[in-house]
């Protein structure tokens, strides 16, 4: 019987109940943000409805959704396997760049492979520039001492310019162009589109697919066990004799390459060449993803939907009520800070109360007021 | 009676936590300038009881009396305005501070503009005064783990305490620091300040209290006056049976048993560049238990981490039976490994039991095919060593942390000693464990002896090295200070070693 | 000529260190108190647009600063309510927060379009005119707004609070040993307020000094372009230390103004490596620095007083 408790997946209402608090922080983000509007002077249930609107009006609509969850999908598995592990990948973004610029060298150069092939050489060519970039903050971090967190985002800035310098300065470049980009990507490189008159593209369905293959990673592999392990005592999985040091560059590496999946995902999927400053905001929203998800990948699988409803009807939304488009970054913001304020303090009080009698919770909260 | 009589008086302190009653209606009183014993095994409750004086913790019932005044003590500035001053166990000093900074932190006395001068004077000559000598500039890491407690000790006397509580002070001190802290105690009460002393060894609450009261499972026991009081009483009404651990029985080490463990002029330095090894020599052949006994800190963490590859020694080489060690060994044929903390190297605490006892063969069949975890195979060994090693749990898939402590050592030790390593390292192993958990280690790890493993066992408590080892070395300060016979070895002569005298 | 350009670099230096450093000081103290305020990139940002339009509607510089003020320590409050009462993971609060400020500072600008086209007055030079005239040192030093001076000589004071008061030593036991300092009787949770509120605070007014002693404008999202994180790096640097913190503020402050300088004098350089330079700087800092410094030990941390 205990065995095949271990192998269910989990439902969907299994995780509103165990991810209870996430799902309170998520309302009363959503609420928060209804405040927000109102102040700027819209009705909020207006601005909701047209933001459900465009999610959902028609299957053109929803392929909007799909489409922006890709990224979302990606990053937020790299970060997840990060907190997995115990470290914060803050990098995605300069990961997407970084696979951008490997699938715009290579789809740039018009090599006439026939299109599954090609596509492939796009991802490989991605995965392996934004890798090599996330080996080095995996290194500093892990042989150096450096601090994850601010090595990866100070990186993220010399990737945007890395990426400028590309589009405007380079062979690859599009001369005179009103905007930097790089020239038209050869035609075999593009993403299959699913539904025609749409951007539908299988990005998203990579990105689930890989959410699903590293749920059964994290769970049922040495790979994930020595993941987990470290994640939760560094010191015993060194002395269980995991090189704690190597998995951590390896972890970071992994994410990296998820996230340059992603970064060539969008260029190749979405847009066809390489622009100046074409991520936005996606690095922090998959950190915003993955911690919503409490680093479990099915759990990417359901906030990465729900915030690419968020982004693609927020759209809909400042076309149809003048709210900012900004305001559905903004309401992804208070969703996580409601979800982490809710949850984490509680959770621990309720581990605390179950270790030990001895450890003592309420007495002190007392004293401390 | 008369409440003014007692410096201190708790009385009818109930404290209640969810699942156990730590305090049932405990009532201390301590005269002024007497030293009170409290004695009691782990978890009686004896700290408990301290927080609640120290305002660390509410009472859910009863009254605390100073000089005959309910006081009501919500915190702990509450505590140090009515001059309670406590040494608490770990110690609750910032290493990156000075000594007077120590000193002086949190003194509302203080100018906000801080002038040091007149408080180093005023400390300078509290250290005179009780013969506690540390220097006021000196940052607190610095300094051996003895002149800290004096920095705790003269912090709690600065802010003029009238009742100063030691929580197992004796824990962490040489011999001859014992003695200082005795002469400083004496000292005390002199002026007319009361000690409580709290402990769980007989002998220096003979010495250094006046009244005892005895605490068991949160209830006081009796309180008598110590020159009533024999060791033998005191241990029966502290645990409720005798504690005598007595030496067991066992044939003779063979003397052409193999040398298992070989370590040559070892040297181990710590982080902090101190010199933890000294040319360290040993050997341990198969079949026999040797006993490192010694004071703590004094070389033994690093002795079991060097040995099992956790960190390097600068010089020296270490071999388990002709082969050098480099890496961290995690072959669980070839060593198995109790650690010290638990919680920290011995367990992962978030994750299961099962998860737990596979931790350092979890790549390997019959528990990974091909990198794949098999499940089937880990419950079912999970279940195996459950029954085995008589881990009490709801089930395998718990995790291990809503385990108690004598249970979750359970799991470590079925998950090291399982596959019959030919050594066994058990550093600390009986810390923090209910006598009844201590039998059942010491069991296993005479079982191991007679399976012909190498044990190499150490332990801060002399009594239990005697009772098991078949040789005993004692460390000082990294030195190896001898090799003595376990069934002659005398408990005086190895006090002096511990205390660095060669024999 | 060459003279000129290093004039205007080393005058360049100084303008664009202070606001970094004016932000380093409250985080010096908040991360010295174990808490690691990352919302600070977001605070500046607000205080820049807040600067801006208060200084721009109201004509008045001294109600900008007090608006920052009082903006930076609410923000200051939200970071230290989430991370010190909530005991929130202090990374994604910080990340949180920036984003928040990231959007909204976008919504409020599009609402204020007269500040768009307007410059808000900028800070005057704090000595009179005709010192500039002074040769080679004039432009460089007494040209420089009074803000600038207040940056530089800030640090000395709150490396004095810091190792001289009551207060200063608070927040350093507490950054090290929480649990010491509650037995000691100082309010752990009162202080950690207190260092993260002014961590808002300072990274607020920073944010005002970086418009109103430049250019007086403000443009959305790359305004701040992670001088909140190069600051977070400089912290760690500078070991924690105000003074240390500060010459390492210099030093980034210098690889921001040499890419400018670079670029206008037309070096064989792409632009965009010219620009990397402030952060691969910070990254080879960090990587050098790291271990050479004392860490606080409760480093980002969360404190939980009920703990035994």
């Amino acid at each position: 019987m205990g065995e095949k408790k271990t192998l269910n997946l989990p439902l969907i209402g299994n995780i509103i109940l165990t991810k209870g608090h996430s799902v309170l922080g998520i309302i009363l983000g959503i609420i928060a943000g209804g405040i927000l509007i109102l102040i700027s002077g819209v009705n909020p249930f207006d601005a909701y409805g047209a933001m459900l609107r465009g999610a959902f009006r028609n299957w053109a609509s929803f392929t909007n959704v799909l489409v922006r969850s890709s990224p979302l999908l990606l990053g937020g598995i790299g970060v997840a396997i990060g907190i997995k592990s115990g470290l914060w990948n803050t990098g995605i973004e300069g990961f997407m760049y970084l696979g951008g610029i490997g699938a715009a060298i290579v789809s740039t150069m018009n090599l006439g492979l026939p299109p599954v092939l090609y596509v492939l050489l796009c991802f490989l060519v991605g995965m392996l520039f934004a890798g090599v970039w996330g080996a080095i903050p995996g290194y500093l971090k892990a042989y150096r001492g450096v601090n994850e967190v601010t090595c990866t985002i100070m990186m993220n800035y010399i990737a945007v310019y890395l990426t400028n310098w590309i589009v405007t300065s380079t062979p690859i470049a599009q001369p005179e162009a009103f905007y930097p980009m790089s020239l038209p990507f050869a035609q075999a490189t593009y993403l299959p589109i699913l539904t025609q008159g749409t951007s539908l593209h299988i990005g998203p369905f990579i990105g689930i697919v890989v959410c699903l293959v590293f749920y059964f990673l994290l769970k049922y592999t040495s790979f994930g066990f020595r993941t987990r392990m470290l994640g939760y005592n560094p010191i015993a999985a060194r002395y269980a004799g995991v090189n704690s040091k190597r998995q951590m560059v390896i972890i970071m590496v992994i994410g990296a390459m998820l996230g340059g999946l992603a970064g060539t995902i969008e260029c190749i999927g979405l847009r066809h060449r390489l622009y100046m400053e074409y991520v936005t905001n996606v690095g922090y929203e998959s950190v915003a993803v993955a911690l919503v998800a409490g680093g479990n990948p099915i759990g990417v699988l359901v906030s990465a939907l729900f915030f690419s409803i968020l982004k693609a009807g927020g759209a809909t939304m400042a076309i149809e009520t003048g709210v900012s488009s900004s305001m559905s970054s903004i309401i992804i913001a208070l969703c996580v800070l409601f979800v982490v304020g809710v949850g984490v303090a509680d959770e621990k009080s309720a581990s605390a109360r179950k270790r030990k009698a001895k450890a003592a919770a309420a007495a002190k909260k007392e004293v401390a007021e | 009676m008369d409440n003014k009589a007692y410096a201190l008086k708790m009385q009818g302190i109930t404290k209640r936590f969810p699942g156990t009653l730590a305090n049932d209606h405990i009532t201390i009183e301590c005269e002024h300038g007497k030293v009170l014993g409290l004695l009691g095994e782990n978890g009686a409750g004896k700290t408990t009881l301290m927080n609640i004086l120290y305002g660390l913790f509410r009472p859910d019932e009863g009254q605390i009396f100073i000089d005959g005044e309910e006081v009501e003590i919500q915190s702990p500035s509450d505590a140090i305005n009515h001059g309670i001053g406590m040494v608490h166990q770990h110690f609750k000093l910032v290493d990156t501070l000075t000594v007077i900074e120590n000193v002086v932190l949190g003194l509302p006395t203080m100018k906000q503009v801080l002038d040091l001068a007149p408080a180093k004077e005023k400390l300078l000559k509290l250290c005179h005064e009780y013969e506690l000598f540390v220097d006021p500039d000196a940052e607190v890491w610095r300094l051996p783990v003895g002149q800290q407690q004096w920095v705790e000790i003269l912090k709690a006397l600065y802010r003029d305490c009238k009742v100063l509580v030691l929580d197992e002070p004796t824990a962490v001190l040489t011999p001859s620091e014992s003695n200082n802290l005795c002469r400083a105690i004496s000292k005390i009460t002199a002026q007319g300040k009361s000690v409580i002393f709290i402990s769980h060894k007989l002998r220096e609450v003979m010495e250094i209290t006046d009244n005892v009261t005895v605490l068991r499972d949160g209830k006081v026991i009796g309180t008598i006056a110590t020159k009533d009081a024999t060791q033998l009483k005191l241990a029966e009404m502290m645990v409720g049976r005798a504690v005598e651990i007595e030496r067991r029985p066992r044939a003779k080490v063979p003397a052409d048993s193999e040398p298992v463990l070989v370590m040559k002029d070892v040297n181990v330095y710590d982080e902090r560049g101190v010199h933890a090894l000294k040319n360290f020599n040993l050997t341990v052949h198969a079949g026999e238990i040797v006993g490192v006994a010694g004071i703590d800190g004094n070389g033994q963490r690093e002795l079991a981490e060097c040995i099992s590859g956790l960190i390097k020694p600068q010089s020296g080489t270490i071999e388990i039976k002709g082969k050098p060690v480099t890496g961290v060994i995690s072959d669980p044929s070839f060593l198995g490994f109790i650690p010290e903390d638990r919680h920290k190297t011995g367990l992962v605490l978030d994750f299961t039991v099962a998860e737990n006892l596979i931790i350092k063969e979890y790549m390997k069949a019959p528990f990974a095919k091909k990198g794949i975890l098999q499940y089937k195979e880990i419950g079912s060994h999970a279940n195996e060593m459950i029954d085995k090693f008589h881990v009490k749990t709801s089930s395998k898939d718990v995790a291990v942390k809503t385990l108690s402590g004598g249970n979750q050592q359970k799991v470590v030790i079925a998950r090291e000693l399982n596959p019959e390593p030919i050594l066994d390292i058990a550093s600390q192993p009986t810390r923090g464990l209910d006598l009844g958990a201590v039998m059942g280690v010491h069991d296993v790890l005479m079982q191991e002896r007679e399976r012909g493993a190498a044990v190499l066992f150490i332990s801060a408590e002399l009594q239990e090295v005697m009772a098991l080892s078949d040789r005993i070395i004692v460390l000082y300060s990294g030195e190896n200070m001898g090799d003595l016979d376990g069934d002659t070895a005398d408990q005086a002569v190895i006090g002096q070693m511990m205390l660095g005298k060669r024999i | 000529m060459t003279s000129v350009i290093l004039i205007d670099w080393l005058e360049a230096i100084l303008r664009w260190s202070a606001p970094l450093i004016i932000c380093s000081i409250g985080e010096v103290y908040a991360e010295r108190s174990g808490i690691i305020n990352m919302g600070i990139e977001g605070i500046m940002l607000c205080g820049a647009l807040c600067g801006v339009a208060v200084c721009y509607y109201a004509n008045s510089q001294v109600a900008a600063l007090l608006a920052c003020l009082v903006l930076g320590a609410v923000l200051g409050l939200v970071v230290a309510f989430l991370t010190v009462s909530r005991r929130t993971n202090q990374v994604v609060t910080g990340l949180m927060v920036n984003m928040l400020a990231t959007g909204g500072t976008e919504i409020v600008f599009s609402m204020m379009a007269a500040t768009r086209h307007n410059r808000a007055t900028t800070f005057s030079p704090l000595f009179p005119e005709a010192m500039q005239q002074i040769p080679f040192i004039g432009k460089i030093v007494f040209a420089q707004p009074w803000s600038t001076w207040v940056a530089f000589i800030l640090p000395f004071i709150a490396g004095f609070i810091l190792y001289k008061t009551r207060w200063g030593l608070n927040v350093r036991a507490i950054g090290d040993n929480p649990q010491a300092a509650e037995t000691a009787g100082i309010s752990v949770i009162k202080v950690k307020y207190q260092t993260v509120i002014l961590s808002g605070i300072f990274a607020c007014l920073a944010g005002g000094v970086l418009t109103l002693a430049s250019s007086g404008y403000f443009a959305a999202g790359g305004m701040v372009n992670g001088r909140g994180f190069i600051v977070m790096a400089a912290v760690v640097v500078g070991g924690w230390d105000p003074i240390k913190t500060m010459l390492v503020c210099v030093l980034f402050g210098a690889a921001d103004a040499a890419q400018l300088r670079l670029q206008t004098i037309g070096s064989a350089i792409p632009n965009q490596f010219l620009q990397m330079l402030p952060y691969v700087i910070t990254i080879i800092a960090l990587t050098i620095m790291v271990k050479r410094s004392r860490v606080p030990k409760t480093w980002g941390a969360a404190y939980d007083g009920r703990k035994d």
